[in-house]
């Protein structure tokens, strides 16, 4: 039952890399995606960059035919579907169809789309609203239109958990194998950068180079001072084993075990005061351990940390404490690093992202660095990696996510066991 | 994973009542909730109508320096699951809280936060903290998640009017996979003028009443509200004594992967039969449906084929409502304040009717209980939910018969 889930193929866009290769070639290379941004006017914010999928041209992956109506998040989202599909050899039948299933994080993905609409019917009047942008409203819109290019009918989801959106969009996938629903699961998630997403991170303070100062993403780094958004998708294929062995399928990595918890974050009544995270980490804690007792492993097993430090000042502290509570002596034997570093925050995909690093991790024996670390914190004093990748037999890898409002998402991949 | 779920307690805000049983009431008695919309201006809309709950009073339910920090969804989402704690005899106080779980659906969330930031930025006026905190989707189920001491799983799911039957589903899994033992699982939206405008520029909604069924029905009716059920496991339920409502037998989802708005008969009959199957029962089996029935001319003729489809010679005989004839369009909510009217279907062996039903349509010629509650043995009830998207979900509800 421990190799019940497996990862079958992954695709992924990202601003430092899109296909499986050349993204994990980039994270070894320590890449940033960082660029002045294009899709919007920035004039009215005093920051300028962020973490843009240059060049991205959806014709490549979905052909011309029906792409007009698709927004953005939605064409990256498909094109990483499409990159996943292919990488994990799926044909998609009438036969097969009912028995695979689509599971999608994403928050502010269709955010861009309802605004725009409804601010067409403020101006010119609701009567003047193009109604063929209204399916684009609602959030479930690119999911399923994964759904309709694939003709994919097991199921289709889409959750809206934040930072912890596409975690938890793995970790439902996996249920569904698991509870013999499904055999196979698209599992992602997808955001895309826009003004009013830009907008709501940045009047929360939450963005790098808000004092003027040129952004910059340098997780766990004492300098520290927020972060970079950024856009991405990646989905994953999972399989259950047996389908996957049978279909002669290569096998990348497993699913070993996920938790999911939560804890206030703000002890103020007023949860307007910070967005920042308070010092408990009780959920984060409780995460990582439900994830370790599903995996059946103990803390010296796992081999490499994925964080979803960020940069901003109190994540980054709080994952530390946390891993420390948890990890006990290993802390500090345990690599962890932040692939925000290089592909920035990208909200609800950025656990699918690194989801996608750690089955890298696992295949390549690397482990993906912190980049732009100078600094030491000294609340922030475990080997993260700093600058360079680093060359490792990789086991287990334990990707977490942290999301403001307190929820929190833990899930462990592992190496595939041939026997 | 053969843990019998439960349904515990029930937590209601609708426009035809708060707490189950005024809504229970006023579904019997046929009372519906639709009256002239107030929260934004229609003088622009071919339509004024819709489903709000007027009868709503956030101060009942939360300390009134929150509400600023609170927007309607999540209002009525805390009220509803506060109903339901409450009805449930659970205080956060008496939980383990890890074992709790919050598992929430909706549509747009956060609709009239958006729309709030929208008028805004036209304006080109600041947008404050407080807002965009409004902003993140799953602000309502964090919210309950906090209030209430919930500190196991926290699920939201925005699969558009099927996210109701969506979150009670997976919060039956969470419990069935023993990551949770108490599952607050339901939906919130606020009546929003984004789905107002679009719905009125598909010419979709009804102009003063919404007639499931009926020859001449002409429309949908927007509407809000929030249905909160607490989810648990039968054993935690018999050792705390809680009152059982129904059984969750099952569920079956599936996707027509064929047209973001138009609904294919083949995908909703296949998520149907996924449910029965499930369920571990038949279609002799199901004595109610509570039908997705949202009064649009497409919706229901797609959803009384595809009852015909998987019921066979069976389709006429099976009582199949519509509440929304009363309620209106909840979005999200629906199918959670549906899934709530099953369950006291279930408990009561009655049968709430599709109101305002006059005309015959030879393409609904199912029983749509019109006009009338029944007196009907319900042991086992289905609770479809359609979304734009093809995303569909059915929910198999049983009478609870002892353990």
């Amino acid at each position: 039952m421990k190799q019940r889930v497996v990862i079958t193929g992954i695709g992924v866009l990202s601003c430092i890399g899109t296909g499986r290769e050349p993204y994990w070639d980039a994270l070894f290379h320590g890449k940033t995606g960082f660029g002045p941004i294009t899709l919007f006017d920035t004039s009215l914010f005093n920051i300028h960059i962020a973490g843009e999928i240059r060049d991205f041209d959806p014709v490549m992956f979905l052909g011309k035919k029906g792409l007009r109506e698709l927004d953005r998040s939605t064409r990256l989202i498909c094109s990483a579907a499409s990159l996943a599909i292919d990488d994990a050899h799926l044909q998609i039948t009438d036969e097969n169809t009912q028995s695979i299933g689509v599971s999608i994080g994403t928050t502010f993905g269709s955010l861009h789309s309802i605004s725009q609409f409804d601010r067409v019917g403020l101006i010119e009047g609701p009567r003047y609203v193009n109604p063929s942008h209204f399916p684009n409203t609602v959030l479930n819109s690119p999911a399923s239109r994964v759904s309709i290019r694939f003709h994919i009918k097991g199921f289709n989801t889409t959750i809206s958990t934040g930072f912890c959106s596409s975690i938890d969009a793995v970790s439902y996938a996996a249920d569904f194998i698991k509870l013999n629903r499904t055999d196979v699961v698209l599992a992602g998630g997808v955001e895309e950068l826009c003004e009013e997403t830009f907008l709501g991170f940045h009047n929360l303070d939450y963005l790098s180079g808000k004092d003027g100062f040129e952004p910059t993403c340098f997780p766990f780094d004492a300098r520290r001072n927020g972060t970079i958004l950024s856009e991405g998708a990646a989905v994953l294929i999972l399989e259950d084993s047996e389908h996957a062995v049978n279909r002669g399928a290569e096998i990348l990595a497993v699913v070993k075990g996920y938790g999911n918890s939560f804890s206030p974050q703000r002890i103020s009544n007023d949860i307007s005061a910070d967005i920042n995270f308070n010092q408990s980490g009780k959920g984060l804690k409780n995460a990582i351990n439900l994830a370790l007792n599903d995996a059946s492993l103990t803390p010296e097993d796992i081999d490499y940390i994925s964080a979803s430090a960020n940069s901003t000042k109190s994540l980054d502290r709080m994952e530390t404490e946390v891993i420390k509570d948890v990890f006990g002596k290993y802390a500090f034997t345990i690599p962890v690093s932040s692939i925000k570093s290089m592909v920035g925050e990208s909200f609800s995909a950025s656990g699918a992202l690194s989801s996608a690093a750690a089955v890298c991790a696992i295949q390549e024996g690397f482990i993906p660095p912190t980049v732009n670390y100078k600094e030491k914190d000294p609340e922030c004093d475990l080997d993260y990696v700093p600058n360079n990748a680093r060359q490792k037999d990789i086991n287990n890898v334990l990707v977490t996510s942290s999301d403001p409002y307190g929820n929190n998402s833990a899930i462990v991949l592992g190496r595939y066991d041939r026997r | 994973m053969n843990k019998r779920v439960v349904i515990t307690g029930l937590g209601v805000i609708s426009s035809i009542g708060i707490g189950w049983e005024e809504f229970w009431d006023s579904l019997l008695n046929g009372k519906s909730g639709i009256s002239p919309v107030s929260s934004f201006d229609t003088t622009p809309y071919p339509t004024h109508f819709g489903g709000e709950v007027k009868i709503f009073n956030p101060e009942e339910f939360i300390v009134k320096e929150q509400l600023p920090l609170m927007n309607r969804a999540t209002q009525m989402a805390l009220a509803a699951s506060q109903l339901a704690l409450n009805d449930s005899d659970l205080t956060p106080e008496g939980l383990y809280s890890y074992r709790v779980g919050v598992s929430h659906g909706t549509t747009l969330g956060a609709a009239q936060t958006i729309e709030d930031v929208d008028m805004l930025l036209i304006h080109n006026k600041e947008i404050h903290k407080d807002l965009i905190y409004q902003m993140f989707t799953y602000a309502p189920p964090s919210m309950i998640a906090k209030e209430f001491k919930c500190n196991g799983p926290l699920f939201m799911f925005s699969t558009a009017c099927a996210a109701g039957n969506y979150a009670i589903a997976y919060g039956y899994d969470l419990i069935r996979l023993n990551r949770a033992d108490i599952i607050l699982a339901g939906a919130s939206d606020p009546i929003s003028r984004i789905e107002y405008t679009g719905f009125n520029q598909f010419s979709a909604v009804a102009p003063e009443k919404c007639q499931p069924f009926d020859k001449n029905r002409k429309g949908m009716m927007l509407a809000e509200g929030a249905g909160i059920l607490i989810i648990e496991s039968l054993e935690n339920a018999l050792k705390r004594n809680a009152p059982i409502y129904a059984e969750i037998g099952g569920y079956g989802l599936s996707c027509d992967a064929f047209h973001m708005t138009t609904a294919s008969v083949e995908g909703i009959a296949e998520c149907m039969r996924k449910a029965i199957r499930e369920a571990g029962i038949t279609v002799e089996d199901v004595d109610y449906v509570s039908a997705h029935g949202t009064g649009t001319l497409a919706n229901d003729k797609a959803e009384c084929a595809a009852i015909k489809e998987v019921f066979g010679p069976r389709y006429k005989k099976i009582p199949i409502s519509s509440i929304k004839s009363m309620l209106g369009h909840t979005m999200g909510a629906a199918s959670a304040l549906e899934a709530i009217a099953c369950c006291l279907a279930a408990k009561n062996d009655l049968v709430p009717p599709t109101i305002n039903f006059e005309t015959p349509d030879p393409e609904c010629d199912i029983d749509c209980v019109p006009n009338q509650a029944r007196k009907q043995i319900v042991n086992i009830a289905l609770n479809n939910s359609y979304a734009f998207g093809g995303n569909n979900a059915s929910l198999v509800l049983k009478k609870y018969s002892g353990s």
